[in-house]
């Protein structure tokens, strides 16, 4: 999965713009790097850095100009990329990959183009015939292994198909007026749309023909989001890629093809003219930056009060015993349903595991937490009856969506917990909720998973107050422990420093251990994940009544042992699990608010009280200590290696 | 031309509120004072800051991250050891190339002070000093002036030789980095930049900038209501938050987003509430400040008190409020308005009555129905005898 963006634009043409004949040619050639410099590279550059957290182990631009497309393309990162200092083009596509077929290398980077050079293509997404699609190209000139080349050759014969057509005195361009080039006699439009239809599979890509001051685009499957600016319009895998030049945007949607100028965006689907709404982003572009801190994940991991004070503000009312969600799920339906399916992937899977086990004691319902790659529609269930809740930070990880459509499909209602307003899951689902938790540029999740639960904590108060099945004082409960998880979140956070020493002295281990029970699992889970995603070391989370079932087998001096002793994770029962592995000379490390568990801790950091919101709580101490084993051993931490964010493909 | 700020400090004076953010992120209604730094700044006309940082550094860099909501262009410099304002000013040496000003990150003033200096720096060169009138000279830098020249700088004297004090706004040019390399450590092992000022008025070079505008300092915890009330007189009061029916919460006061006030409380002006607060049912707040998250409970009544982040009031726990003698750091100040200070985390069991001047550090935990008085370190745990 990838990153792509195109922008087209109609500038101030300056005179000296690559005229050589210009009088005075000292000023000229300063003009030219100055005022003369189109805006494309700029902007495509500094949109791919915010897109990078897709994938970045090649990234590439295409500049469009008169008679050509001029391709920069290489491995690596695109702050490596050999670009010239200034480009007179005014429209132009980026990509920035994370690879799916064929290795990182220069060739295998996007655009690809065909075998003339002036058609340029980018693509997020795979395009699963695209063997049966080179048979057919068998002309036609190949450089590298990927699906992607398939489209910009087929976009070739297309055109050159039409051409002929036109020169006969066949159709009519109904396109903007321009000086010519390679294909403007033909419609660029309808060719894509033939071109996609042959493609199976799912792709965002974006189209570029030298000599054309446009883009056209196509959506299946793969977020595609357009930015309309003034006097140049934007298109992108990501709004993140344009926010800082304008904030109204619009979701495309599956099937359409849309034509983007820098004067306007035509859309059509199935052939028709469309018309898409045009949306406002309201969340903050300058989140998007380190502000001082050497990595993103960690300024989003002492982000968490704030992001969780905004999770809850407006949300809770603990006079009332209940939440304000913004939801239209109706009581007797609740009250008729006999389960809730959880599908997520990740990080998200383990706020699903939290959430089960709390639907489960204070909403009084059957609750299912699957992972959404291996989720089908089944078992007997009454679709009527079962609710679907799909937690995705993102809105468009494919695993996820792909788990409830089949959902849908089987008849049963959803809801997505997101992060993205306007993301695909928010929008296919009956009803969507937002985690509020602003965006997260780590590739390695933290505050978001915080917000899921609790925004997950919330739908518990929601479900189980409309069902009956809660009562006001327990809902109050969990409320007032709500309320005070954005203060308790910052007690861990002041204990930073005593984990990032814990964290140096036990940096170099052969393997961790992170155990729990109940909530607790769930936060063993997510923190042994944490540590691989961005440490690369082997760790592994599981239940703590476990361990004696053959775990226990590896554990040794060298293999220290997280564990959750807190509210909601059955410390007396877990601290019979601490006194095993003690017994085997490993070092424990607790987080802890039982206080029995002492004098068996071989380290301890207290956790506040904090009800069942305990182990949300403890979690933010394994995040910290994740990060500064990564940081100890100098891992890319906000781009770990093999991993993007938000994945794309199934 | 850039401005440093100075923000590394611990600002013990203020302990326990500085336990675990560092002074300029003291919130006064609403803001931190260093945002008010850096809002005088930008309507100074400059958009290239630098903050020196260094204490608790993760509370500046969360709030102001890279200076996008205020239009500037925010950088960082670590001050990893704290040794005096003058090695502080010597860490931004990399990143200015110019004339550049210094102000103090927890001092808040208007923005014609910057201003003045500016000016009398880009016209006359550096280093150049703002100098203002003070009601308390002795406890700051007493400058002496000769018509156009600073004579003398004497820090906290006993016997101040003039009404006017150092304002803590500076114009230095670069030649002042070798100047602080020169500058001997004092006896605490710091070098202070008065000091390397000092090797400059020597040479009669020391410019002044008369300032007579808004001079506020934050001095110590009884500061905090009191600056808090002067400037939601000259603002007005913002109210974000939920009020519920029966509350009065006065129009000049300050509600944070996410805080609630329960039926029948009364908030008094002059008081500030921060994010996801909860005021319970009757409670009473008079020239009270209340940090983020922090919990008072039905009944309770705190008057002319600090209650800081998470901390717990308990039902009817009484902050009886008035003046009272205060012991900071050996020195003892009579007659100050403070009914107490309840540190982040700290909890004031229901019942509890707290006199007048009682300081409790974080996490303390007093037990329900004890009354208590006087300073109280972090950690500890009151019982009813």
């Amino acid at each position: 999965m990838c990153g792509i963006i195109g922008y087209v634009s109609n500038g101030e043409r300056d005179e000296a713009d690559g005229d050589d004949s210009d009088a005075d040619g000292g000023s000229a050639a300063g003009a030219t790097g100055a005022t003369g410099g189109g805006r494309a590279l700029p902007v495509l550059v500094d949109g791919l850095r915010n897109l990078e957290y897709r994938g970045y182990d090649s990234a590439g631009i295409a500049l469009v100009g008169d008679d050509d497309v001029d391709v920069f393309k290489e491995q690596g990162v695109i702050d490596d990329l050999d670009l010239p200092e200034s480009d007179p083009a005014w429209t132009g596509v980026g990509h920035t990959r994370w690879s799916t077929h064929g290795e990182p290398t220069d060739a295998n980077a996007h655009p690809h183009v065909d075998c003339t050079g002036d058609v340029a293509v980018v693509h997020n997404g795979i395009i699963e015939n695209y063997d049966a699609l080179r048979d057919v190209l068998d002309e036609h000139e190949f450089t590298s292994e990927t699906d992607t080349e398939v489209v910009p050759h087929l976009l070739e014969a297309e055109l050159a198909a039409r051409r002929e057509t036109a020169s006969d005195g066949g159709r009519i361009d109904d396109g903007t007026q321009f000086q010519p080039g390679a294909g403007t006699d033909v419609d660029l439009v309808s060719a894509v749309e033939n071109v996609v239809d042959r493609l199976e599979g799912s792709y965002a890509i974006a189209v570029t023909v030298a000599g054309r001051e446009e883009a056209v685009v196509a959506r299946q499957d793969s977020p595609l989001v357009l930015g309309h600016g003034d006097g140049a319009n934007f298109v992108a895998s990501d709004v993140t890629a344009f926010v800082e030049h304008t904030r109204d945007v619009t979701y495309l949607e599956d099937g359409d093809v849309a034509r983007v100028t820098a004067d306007g965006i035509d859309i059509r689907n199935g052939g028709a003219q469309v018309e898409r709404d045009v949306e406002r982003i309201e969340w903050e572009a300058e989140a998007a930056e380190k502000g001082g801190y050497e990595h993103y994940m960690l300024k989003e991991i002492y982000e968490q009060p704030g992001a969780l004070r905004q999770t809850l503000s407006g949300r809770v009312d603990e006079v009332a015993g209940d939440v304000d969600l913004d939801l239209d799920l109706p009581a007797d339906y609740l009250e008729g349903v006999e389960e809730i399916q959880v599908v997520a992937c990740g990080t998200s899977y383990h706020a699903g595991l939290y959430a089960g086990t709390l639907l489960e004691d204070l909403a009084d319902v059957r609750v299912t937490v699957e992972v959404a790659s291996e989720y089908d529609f089944g078992g007997g269930r009454n679709p009527w009856k079962t609710l679907v809740v799909a937690v995705t930070q993102s809105g468009e990880t494919a695993d996820t969506l792909s788990a409830m459509r089949k959902a849908a499909k089987a008849g049963a209602r959803t809801l997505a917990v997101t992060n993205t307003v306007g993301s695909t899951a928010a929008r296919e689902a009956r009803d969507a909720l937002y985690i509020r938790a602003g965006p997260e540029i780590g590739v390695a999740a933290s505050k978001t998973f915080a917000a899921q639960v609790a925004t997950l904590s919330m739908l518990t108060v929601y479900v189980g107050r409309r069902r009956g099945s809660l009562s006001s004082e327990r809902a109050s409960d969990l409320l007032e422990n709500l309320r005070g998880l954005p203060g308790a979140v910052q007690q861990l956070l002041d204990e930073a420093d005593r984990v990032a020493d814990v964290a140096r002295e036990y940096v170099d281990e052969d393997a961790y251990f992170f155990v729990g029970r109940q909530l607790g699992s769930a936060v063993a889970r997510e923190g042994a994940l944490k540590l691989k995603e961005i440490a690369y070391v082997h760790a592994e989370g599981f239940a703590a009544g476990e361990l004696k079932h053959g775990t226990l087998a590896l554990v040794t001096e060298d293999t220290p042992v997280l564990t959750v002793l807190t509210d909601g994770a059955r410390p007396d029962e877990t601290l019979n699990n601490v006194k095993e592995v003690e017994s085997r000379g490993a070092p424990v490390i607790g987080l802890s608010s039982y206080e029995p568990a002492s004098n068996y801790l071989d380290v301890e950091i207290p956790v506040p009280e904090l009800g069942l919101l305990e182990p949300l709580v403890a979690n933010v101490g394994l995040q910290l200590f994740a990060y500064h084993v990564a940081n100890e051993l100098g891992r890319s931490i906000d781009k770990p290696r093999n991993l993007a964010k938000s994945v794309t493909v199934e | 031309m850039k401005a440093v700020v100075l923000a590394a400090g611990e600002g013990r004076r203020l302990k326990p509120l500085t336990n675990r953010r560092p002074k300029p992120m003291l919130p006064v209604a609403g803001k931190p004072l260093l945002e008010y730094v850096l809002d005088a700044i930008v309507d100074a006309g400059i958009d290239e800051v630098v903050f020196v940082v260094g204490y608790a550094r993760d509370r500046i860099q969360t709030y102001f991250e890279d200076g996008d909501d205020w239009g500037v262009d925010l950088s960082y410099v670590v001050q990893e050891k704290q040794l005096g304002t003058a090695h502080a000013v010597a860490q931004a040496e990399a990143v200015v190339d110019g004339p550049f000003v210094v102000l103090n990150g927890d001092r808040m003033l208007e923005p014609s002070c910057i201003t003045g200096v500016c000016d009398r720096l880009e016209a006359d060169g550096g280093p150049v000093m703002a100098v203002t009138r003070s009601s308390d000279p002795g406890e700051y830098g007493v400058v002496e002036l000769d018509d156009d020249r600073v004579v003398d700088i004497v820090e906290k004297p006993r016997e101040a030789a003039s009404d006017l004090i150092n304002a803590g706004v500076y114009g230095f040019e670069t030649d002042v980095f070798d100047a602080i390399r020169a500058t001997d450590v004092d006896e605490t092992g710091e070098r202070q930049i008065t000091d390397t000022l000092s090797t400059f008025v020597v040479d009669d070079h020391v410019r002044p900038v008369r300032y007579s505008g808004l001079w506020v300092d934050v001095s110590h915890l009884w500061d905090v209501t009191r600056v808090t009330g002067r400037v939601l007189d000259r603002v007005g009061g913002t109210h974000h938050g939920v009020v519920e029916p029966g509350a009065r919460v006065a129009e000049q006061t300050y509600v944070g987003e996410g805080t609630r006030v329960d039926t029948n409380a009364t908030v008094r002006p002059g008081c500030s509430l921060g994010e996801n607060v909860s005021v319970g049912a009757n409670a009473v707040l008079s020239n009270a400040v209340v940090l983020a998250d922090a919990f008072i409970a039905d009944g309770a009544v705190v008057r002319d008190a600090v209650v800081a982040e998470n901390a717990f009031v308990g039902p009817n726990a009484t902050i009886v409020g008035g003046e009272s003698d205060v012991v900071v750091g050996g020195d003892l100040y009579t007659d100050v308005t403070l009914g107490a200070v309840v540190g982040d985390n700290a909890s004031v069991g229901g019942g509890t009555t707290l006199r007048a001047g009682t300081v409790l550090g974080d996490d303390v935990d007093v037990e329900p129905g004890c009354t208590v008085s006087g300073t109280l370190p972090s950690g500890t745990t009151v019982r009813r005898g």
